[in-house]
């Protein structure tokens, strides 16, 4: 079976071929909602999100410019979605605020780019840990470690969908991975 | 201050002897760090899609397609039912006034009160009759009345679909 690029798929899909949006949908799925979820961290608004994503993707689909990559551009319709979902539902408790400069100040120190330690990747409650040192990260570190480790995203490419720029991307990924070796040091 | 520098100094230390170390073991040190990372977010139970969330989002854009031929009929409808509205009486006027100029009403009565004469000059009086048609007139009117008669038919036939968007999506 012949496999299409998700541009040729778009415009396949633009000229009338139903099918195509289909396979788009199956193969942005997973990486949707994953990220949706990395965000929100509730399956249930998770899926009405990963919904919302894809009917504006379908309803914006005239508009995507095939010179940028698809991938980033529905990355970046499922950023907003998120959000936008934030800004709605949750206000931000100032207490979050004063957690969140510890956080800096801590990370602002350490400059880490060593391997991880073998113990690590060997323990055999990695998988609980893990999760529970992901959920513990503020959503802009998630969000930056998720799109690189998880998506294979380029750093460009992060800094295209969170629409930041190139060096705060850099930080913050840096800042992420000091918060996840602490965490999971702790742990 | 002193606390800063010296903290500054450690940490510039240390990242020379991960260098060193990695130049040693010929590895980028940045590379095998993101190799791991990828390694350990793999462990990373991936959060899976429900089993129908494929099939609400299909009905979604299909409902969103619905929608927005619904949306287009109506803002379609609405367009015609204004242009129609206002041309056509304007139209008529129009070729009230034309006829009305062009005395094509006194060859029609004379047709009527001496119809022998027609019969034997019928061949001029065609002519002159064609002659004095206001067909510029005629043609709009004759437009507009179609456009008129398209809305309705349009209406009649998606009454229930235009109603129900006005008074649900309106509401």
């Amino acid at each position: 079976m012949k496999t299409y690029t998700d541009e040729q798929l778009v415009t396949n899909y633009l000229k009338g071929d139903e099918e195509s949006l289909e396979i788009l949908i199956k193969r942005y799925l997973k990486p949707i909602y994953s990220f949706a979820y990395r965000f929100v961290g509730n399956t249930q608004v998770a899926e009405d999100i990963t919904q919302e994503v894809f009917v504006k993707a379908w309803y914006n689909l005239k508009k995507f410019k095939q010179e940028y990559k698809f991938k980033t551009w529905i990355f970046v319709i499922a950023k907003n979605t998120c959000l936008d979902w934030q800004k709605k539902k949750r206000p931000l408790p100032f207490s979050v605020l004063d957690n969140k400069k510890e956080e800096f100040s801590f990370a602002e120190n350490i400059k880490d780019p060593t391997p991880l330690p073998n113990e690590l990747l060997e323990r055999k409650d990695l998988v609980a840990v893990l999760s529970k040192a992901i959920e513990t990260l503020s959503a802009k570190y998630r969000t930056v470690l998720f799109l690189r480790y998880n998506e294979h995203f380029t750093f460009r490419e992060i800094a295209e969908i969170l629409r930041e720029s190139i060096d705060t991307i850099k930080t913050r990924h840096r800042r992420g991975i000091a918060i996840l070796r602490k965490l999971l040091k702790d742990k | 201050m002193n606390q800063k520098s010296s903290l500054n100094r450690i940490s510039i230390y240390r990242e020379l002897f991960i260098l060193r170390t990695s130049a040693e073991l010929g590895r980028s040190p940045c590379r095998n760090m993101r190799q791991d990372f990828e390694k350990l977010f793999l462990h990373l139970k991936p959060a899976e899609p429900p089993a129908g969330l494929f099939d609400r989002i299909i009905l979604a854009i299909k409902r969103e397609q619905e929608l927005q031929h619904k949306r287009r009929l109506l803002f379609g409808f609405l367009f015609l039912l204004v242009v129609s509205l206002i041309t056509t009486p304007l139209s008529l006027i129009m070729l009230v006034n034309q006829l009305e100029s062009s005395g094509i009403s006194y060859f029609i009565s004379t047709v009527v009160s001496d119809f022998g004469a027609f019969l034997t000059l019928w061949q001029d009086f065609s002519l002159a009759i064609l002659e004095s048609f206001p067909i510029a007139g005629m043609l709009i009117f004759t437009l507009t009345l179609i456009v008129s008669v398209f809305t309705l038919r349009l209406f009649l036939y998606k009454k229930r679909l235009l109603l129900g968007y006005l008074i649900h999506d309106f509401s």
